[in-house]
């Protein structure tokens, strides 16, 4: 028989029955979408992380006073240490030919008030280049100026939260606001960017780092943020890091830096083995419709036994019953994988208005995974059906009407 | 026809075509078993979190500086213009009903006995660690209930930091230097173990105002409070409220009930079981497609039994609730089969992975045989309508 001939002759098989082979298209089909849903799903998660970590700047190195031996655990994140990591350490890590940028902070928090209006805010003490390491952009006014880090300027720039909640409409460029006990004047206001990682620069108000210092009484630094000359200066700028650090602390290693890359890769590796279980919870479904398409073809073979004796007294073998059987599960997989798809593709579009922020597009190597897991189950739970066809004796089968 | 006739009737109707039957109660059997283990799992996840965080008690209040809206880690821990002080904690530990006070803080510094040398964590606490977070000293004692603004310099290890650092030397008043400073030992904690990834074992305590001291800050981290089983937690969080702004004259703090957050951590987690239970139940619906198919394959291969039921009088009700009965029967068997399947492969990979915590909740496995025989009744319905609208003339001519 021809291969031409097989297609047709399964495909009158099955449109023979419109209802059951509808039904199993349907549960196919219900299958490969749910599959390719949830992968996109998965995979617009991820994107939206990777999107977020590289948000916060590029060729990112992080310097964090403290360090616990035992790697792989978390670093000490709060990093209160005996020995402060100062503004005179993080300028000297500039010095370093891998290093690009250097940016020292110091967080606190503490009332900003405004006439009569007071609001409690996280308060970023940082220099210039801030803007720079991390992408900010401005909606009023300019960022901190440039200049000696160890001055502390009267000045301040407000997340546009922070901005709106005291001064509503008004322009607040030029005017006073009290931070704690000192008065700083505003001279910009951060644009709009939304959460990044937990801190929401909303609402926040930056002062230069020897003014927040001054405000919280201290010497220390929370973070240093660095940035790289590039992607493989990064080693090179950890190791000069540490040497530097070393010997500013009188041989002491106590300070922990992590690199943007390792951050991302552990959260890279976390989500796509969670995208990879939800899937494969999702297949446990396409074998569901696997056995359904079993039942249904056992079902067929003895309904058309006469058929088959009919064909094997006019000269078919086994194998070309097998062939007829196995090539009526694959185009049920197939065209239900097809239905499959365009339900997914549906689903995504809905999602995708629904969560715009989440760009939610499934992967190729999903499409391609679930339609051929599809393809296979029809195959493999074909196989039991056509065999048990392809052994009918022709003169019991004829012999039955 | 009398009930017990129809499920006899039903169950032949099932055992004839076995390798058919077998096969759609498969089918449902999967959907229902993934369901049950992928539930037993999230919940088990669920028992395993609460009860990490509710080791160190469920009566627990904690202050800490700023006044923070939403969660997350507020700047104010690390720096603030108005301190919480060793002072409010003892203000709050004189308040009624409060039982016992730790004023906290943290930080991480080089611990040395001899040569050897170990960066840990130091935990600024009071002597009544022991009561407020639940834990047990295994060798020497706890700080000493010294006046927390002149605390001798004596220091409690944790497991971890005692076997690296001194081996199998014995501790109890050795002297070792943390941060350069010198500390004597006095006991060491018993060994708590790992909470979500972070060691509690690899750190040392000691008093609060040298720890203070040591990290040249001002303000506390946290003031933790535990508060007596029967006394009302919104009274006390009044109380600690009302006194807090008394002495600080406004509100800088923020206040968390340890039932607070362990609402926030169940409600999530719920949450993640329920959307975990829901990918399963994929395959449930799947397996009802199945059922459907099943089912209305065999009332057009049934039609001359229903012609002749229906001319003997059976009435439309009767074909009705007979293949209803028939797929309701069939998906219970698959629940039931599923159930078994899920429970057991719940308690296996328990006991084969005990690092992955399960628990079957009995709620949701009613609800997912009911679910299952919910399935088979609406799966059963389109089928059964068909065979009791069949015309008796017409279905019995079929054959």
């Amino acid at each position: 028989m021809k291969s031409g001939d097989v297609i047709q002759f399964s495909w009158k098989a099955l449109s023979g029955y419109p209802t059951r082979t509808l039904l199993m298209i349907l549960a196919m089909a219900i299958g490969v979408a749910s599959v390719i849903l949830l992968t996109a799903l998965g995979e617009g998660a991820r994107r939206f992380v990777t999107d977020e970590f590289t948000s916060l700047g590029t060729y990112l190195l992080i310097v964090l006073p403290g360090r616990s031996e035992t790697t792989g655990g978390p670093p000490p994140l709060l990093g209160e240490t005996p020995r402060d990591l100062t503004l005179e350490d993080a300028l000297s890590l500039i010095r370093s030919s891998s290093i690009r940028r250097m940016a020292p902070i110091t967080v606190g928090s503490a009332p900003v008030s405004w006439k009569h209006r007071d609001r409690e805010v996280t308060v970023l003490g940082s220099t210039a280049e801030l803007f720079e390491i991390r992408h900010l952009s401005m909606a009023q006014g300019r960022f901190i100026p440039a200049g000696d880090p160890s001055r502390g300027l009267a000045v301040c720039v407000m997340g546009y939260k922070l901005k709106k909640e005291l001064f509503g409409n008004q322009s607040p460029l030029g005017e006073w606001v009290r931070i704690g006990d000192r008065r700083f004047r505003v001279i910009g206001v951060l644009a709009k960017k939304g959460q990044s990682l937990g801190l929401d620069m909303g609402d926040v108000v930056v002062v230069p780092v020897a003014s927040a210092q001054a405000l919280f009484n201290t010497s220390a630094l929370f973070r240093i943020l660095l940035q790289a000359n590039g992607r493989e200066a990064i080693p090179k700028a950890k190791k000069a890091v540490l040497a530097t650090i070393r010997e500013r602390h009188e041989g002491e290693d106590d300070v922990t830096v992590i690199t943007q890359d390792a951050l991302l890769s552990t959260f890279d590796r976390i989500l796509v083995a969670m995208t990879l279980s939800v899937a494969g919870i999702a297949a446990i479904s396409l074998s569901v419709a696997g056995i359904l398409i079993m039942n249904v073809m056992l079902i067929a073979v003895s309904q058309r036994t006469t058929e088959i004796g009919l064909l094997k007294a006019i000269g078919a073998r086994g194998t070309h019953i097998l062939w007829l059987f196995l090539a009526e599960s694959a185009i049920l997989s197939l065209i239900g994988a097809g239905f499959g798809l365009i339900l997914a593709f549906l689903g995504n579009w809905g999602l995708g208005h629904a969560f715009p922020k989440l760009s939610i597009t499934a992967p190729i190597w999903a499409l391609a995974a679930a339609v051929s897991v599809a393809l296979l189950t029809g195959l493999v739970f074909g196989v039991l059906p056509a065999r048990r066809a392809a052994r009918l004796d022709p003169v019991q089968a004829l012999s039955r009407r | 026809m009398l009930i017990n006739d129809s499920a006899k009737l039903a169950t032949a109707a099932l055992s004839s075509q076995r390798m058919r039957s077998f096969l759609t109660a498969l089918g449902i059997a999967v959907g229902i078993a993934s369901v049950v283990l992928l539930t037993s799992i999230g919940e088990g996840i669920h028992k395993f979190v609460l009860s990490e965080f509710t080791q160190f008690g469920t009566n627990l209040i904690a202050v800490s500086p700023g006044k923070t809206t939403t969660a997350g880690i507020s700047g104010a821990i690390i720096s603030n213009v108005r301190p919480l002080s060793i002072d409010d904690a003892l203000a709050l530990g004189r308040s009624p009903k409060i039982l016992g006070v730790v004023p906290f803080v943290q930080g991480n510094a080089p611990v040395e006995f001899g040569k050897h040398s170990r960066r840990t964590y130091v935990f600024g606490v009071g002597s009544q660690v022991p009561t407020v977070w639940q834990m047990k000293v295994g060798m020497g004692r706890f700080l000493p209930d010294d006046d927390p603004r002149t605390a001798r310099a004596f220091a409690v290890l944790g497991s971890t930091v005692k076997d690296e650092l001194l081996g199998s030397v014995n501790p109890l008043g050795r002297r070792i230097r943390i941060g350069g400073e010198r500390y004597r030992v006095i006991g060491v904690m018993e060994s708590k173990g790992q909470m979500l990834g972070f060691d509690l074992d690899d750190a040392v305590y000691i008093p609060t105002q040298r720890a203070l001291a040591m990290f040249d800050r001002e303000s506390l981290m946290e003031i933790d409070m535990i508060y007596g089983g029967d006394s009302n937690v919104d009274d006390i969080v009044k109380n600690v409220k009302a006194l807090l702004m008394d002495r600080h004259g406004a509100e800088d703090f923020t206040i968390t009930t340890q039932e607070q957050m362990l609402d926030v951590l169940g409600s999530v987690l719920n949450i993640l079981t329920l959307a975990v239970g829901a990918l399963g139940g994929i395959s449930l619906l799947v397996g009802g497609v199945g059922i459907l198919t099943i089912m209305t394959i065999s009332v057009n291969e049934r039609r001359a039994e229903i012609g002749l039921l229906r001319a003997i009088g059976a009435g439309r009700g009767q074909i009705l609730s007979l293949f209803i009965g028939e797929a309701v029967v069939l998906s219970s068997i698959g629940g039931l089969a599923g159930l078994m399947i899920g429970a057991g492969g719940a308690w296996l990979l328990g006991a084969v992975v005990p690092a992955l915590p399960t628990h079957t909740p009995w709620l949701y496995v009613v609800l997912a045989e009911i679910l299952a025989a919910l399935i088979g009744l609406m799966a059963g319905v389109l089928p059964a309508h068909r065979a009791a609208n069949l015309d008796p003339i017409e279905a019995l001519r079929a054959e």
